[in-house]
């Protein structure tokens, strides 16, 4: 563990006005994908949480690196070692911390990060790999978990909001699916909305021959027929069913927000053309807007073959992503009440095939993790010489989870009930890497 | 040797734990010089029953893999790696001599040499191609504004091939979106541009990057066709599982001679030579495994492709008798047969 030069802490009420400011002039947005609701489970209680935590304004942005990205050429190069691959490991701003040579913006910006290296979570597929990093544990037979965007969704989204509370972009196809499965028991109301195809959800674009006023008029009387059938039926359904139209027509009246060419063209420079750049531009726009959760999927890492052409692709995008996204967020005062992690459903082989590829490997490797909650500058665990093992701060997917909780202020020792059963956030005796924690 | 031959049999096999991606030969012997992964230079003489590889030292030498490697001149080797530097050798002494660092900004891929030997060229990933005198090490010229820095995709290209014409007064290179050109050696201008886009494959959908690249690239011993290679049109990019490509120029009109592709053998092409007789020309490359395919230059049809026994080849040369070729390769060093029908 290296030296931590200063924390991070969520100054939350900076943060409330400019939230405000941003709201009353660009935006007022709902969800389409959340309507629907599962009235059976004591986890759709509004209160399960505190109120206070959701007035933070705290997100997190989850860059999601689908496919497996290589640890040895990003954040634990092993040079000169015969599993290390031909990229050289180069200085970064934390005084003996190297990264691939492949990251040298990420290098400069280093004392803002925080890298774990000593990852081993057991499972080298695709899909149950992916379902247990994004749920801090793999699903059982009978119930599956929510996943981390439906909790950060349930307990940091507001009520009134009209914001979705978790919006996904995958735009590839490849492990797409392992993805899907989010919201679980919590129902439809905290799954995201899923924006593969294009960063502007479809269809919320009023009808031509539909007038505003007409539409307003509708909306009026929907609201006034609604209530009145409400009145003297206490129902959780009723009360669902009213705030998924109210997020709808936000969602319709917030068109500007996924409109991109709304952003000033060098912001749109800065970040750079490709999709994962302008996609990571957009979860800016909408953690700015209060999204408590975005994820942008970045795939496909597999590489079973060319493992060093695809990562001298790949990563440099990776590097400027994330560099960007780092210093867009510190500059506009967001970085202390937003989380970003960077990590896919596992690492890859330090044995080099015979295709220069390198293979599933879940046993030692790297995740990274900046902003809200989190240390700046810290280096947790460390894999053998040959980045074979873990060989010191062993963690699993659930410790990384519970720091992604424990980091937003949420405990992850919380407890959810379906039906009777309590079911806690994270597994019995899983704790967050205090070490990580600001 | 001037009978295509029908097979390729593997006569002795170094098995080694390293990766051997470049190789040069001793004339007048079965010395094999090699690259490898380990950052070194070995030699190893094949013609001994159990050859024991002797590692070349000295005041300079690489820190990561040693890609490039070309005879030149005055028992001169000369190395290239992806650490940006070139190193010359004393090829006897199996020394260092001298050692440009940053000789490209990026990796480089690939160093050969001019015919006469006077003149080494490398090419790097900053998509220049430089041309180096091998007696004194001095810089000669810079081919550039070829090759894009970037694919059209706004991802990295990578500038991996070159190979100097018979007369050695032209220098071909070849990039990863299957841009080719022709430089003249004298003066640095460009003759002619080639395009072999299929040896690109962008996926937009699925995984949304590339592979591929023109890995190899040869002028027959006459000079008038230009051969490149490499692989193309893969369904699934996290592997190398798709055809081998071939396509060879007729370089001053401009024109496709010939495409084509390999049938159940699968892989990437590393390397092209032609036999110098002219009469056909061998391509190796592989995925897991190594792959040979031969073809007929009078048909430009391929006769054979083959499965090698050894794994993935990055490189390989002709004996002297051009009756067998020496391979590095993934794990190994191999000498192999070539059995006419």
């Amino acid at each position: 563990m290296n030296p931590i030069p200063r924390q991070s802490g969520c100054r939350v009420q900076d943060h409330e006005i400019s939230r405000r400011a941003f709201l009353s002039h660009s935006l007022a947005v709902g969800s389409g994908a959340l309507l629907g609701t599962s009235g059976a489970l004591h986890a759709l209680d509004e209160d399960s949480l505190n109120a206070q935590l959701r007035s933070t304004g705290r997100s997190v942005i989850l860059l999601w690196l689908a496919g497996g990205a290589s640890q040895l050429e990003t954040w634990d190069p092993k040079p000169g070692r015969p599993t290390g691959g031909p990229y050289a490991a180069i200085p970064t701003s934390v005084p003996g911390v190297h990264i691939s040579e492949l990251m040298p913006q990420m290098a400069k910006r280093m004392h803002k990060v925080s890298v774990i290296r000593s990852l081993n979570t057991g499972d080298g597929g695709h899909g149950t790999a992916a379902e247990m990093m994004l749920r801090g544990r793999k699903n059982e037979a009978a119930l599956d978990y929510p996943d981390m965007g439906a909790i950060f969704a349930k307990e940091l989204g507001r009520a009134d909001s009209k914001v979705p509370g978790y919006v996904s972009f995958y735009s590839q196809s490849e492990g797409r699916g392992n993805t899907r499965k989010t919201s679980a028991f919590l129902g439809a109301r905290f799954a995201p909305m899923n924006l593969d195809a294009d960063m502007m959800p479809p269809n919320i674009t009023r009808l031509d021959d539909i007038s505003g006023l007409d539409h307003a008029e509708r909306a009026d009387l929907r609201d006034l027929l609604s209530a009145r059938f409400a009145r003297g039926r206490e129902n959780e359904t009723l009360k669902s069913h009213a705030a998924a139209y109210a997020r709808v027509q936000g969602l319709m009246s917030s068109e500007e927000l996924f409109d991109i060419e709304k952003e000033p063209q060098a912001i749109r420079d800065r970040y750079g053309p490709t999709l994962f750049a302008q996609q990571a531009l957009m979860a800016r726009r909408m953690v700015e807007a209060g999204v408590p959760f975005v994820r942008v999927a970045r795939a496909w890492w597999d590489s079973h073959g060319q493992n060093f052409e695809t990562h001298a692709e790949m990563v440099p995008e990776l590097d400027h992503v994330m560099a960007t996204l780092l210093d867009d967020l510190e500059q506009r005062g967001m970085l202390e009440h937003t989380l970003v992690v960077a990590m896919g459903e596992f690492g890859r082989t330090p044995r080099i095939n015979g295709s220069l590829g390198r293979d599933h490997f879940a046993s030692a490797w790297s995740a990274a993790i900046f902003g809200c909650g989190v240390q700046r500058g810290a280096v947790y665990g460390k894999t053998d010489e040959d980045g074979l093992t873990v060989a010191e701060d062993e963690v699993g997917a659930g410790e990384v989870f519970a720091t992604v909780l424990r980091a937003m202020g949420v405990d992850p020792h919380h407890e959810y009930h379906v039906g009777v059963r309590p079911i806690p956030l994270v597994n019995p005796g899983i704790e967050a890497i205090r070490p990580l924690l600001a | 040797m001037e009978k295509i031959p029908e097979k390729i049999e593997e006569s002795k096999k170094l098995s080694r734990q390293d990766m051997a991606f470049c190789l040069a030969t001793h004339p007048g012997s079965e010395r094999v010089v090699f690259g490898s992964s380990d950052a070194g230079l070995h030699e190893v003489d094949l013609a001994q029953e159990n050859p024991e590889p002797v590692s070349f030292s000295g005041e300079h030498g690489h820190s990561s893999y040693v890609t490039g490697l070309a005879r030149g001149s005055g028992g001169l080797l000369v190395s290239g790696s992806y650490d940006r530097r070139l190193v010359w050798w004393n090829a006897e002494t199996r020394t260092s001599i001298r050692a440009v660092d940053n000789a490209h900004e990026k990796w480089i891929r690939q160093v050969t040499a001019s015919p006469d030997g006077t003149l080494v060229a490398s090419v790097g990933d900053d998509m220049i191609c430089r041309l180096w005198n091998v007696a004194d090490g001095k810089l000669v010229r810079e081919l550039k504004g070829g090759h894009a820095t970037e694919t059209p995709h706004h991802y990295p290209s990578m500038l991996y091939a070159c190979a100097f014409s018979p007369d050695g007064e032209l220098l071909a290179t070849a990039d990863r979106v299957g841009h080719i050109v022709v430089w003249k050696v004298a003066d640095g201008s460009q003759v002619r541009t080639l395009e072999a886009p299929v040896m690109y494959t962008w996926d937009p959908d699925r995984r949304r990057h590339s592979i591929g690249g023109i890995r190899a690239i040869a002028f027959s011993p006459d000079g008038r066709q230009l051969a490149v290679g490499g692989i193309g049109q893969i369904g699934n990019i996290d592997h190398l599982g798709g055809p081998a490509r071939l396509r060879l120029f007729d370089w001053e009109k401009g024109e496709t001679e010939a495409e084509l592709e390999s049938g159940e053998v699968q892989g990437i092409v590393e390397r092209i030579h032609y036999h110098p007789g002219g009469k056909w020309l061998l391509a190796m490359g592989g995925d897991h495994k190594g792959l040979a395919l031969v073809v007929d230059t009078a048909t430009n049809k391929i006769v054979s492709e083959t499965r090698t026994p050894a794994n993935h080849a990055h490189d390989f040369a002709f004996t002297d008798a051009g009756d067998g070729i020496y391979v590095a390769g993934h794990n190994h060093l191999t000498a192999h047969d070539l059995v006419a029908g």
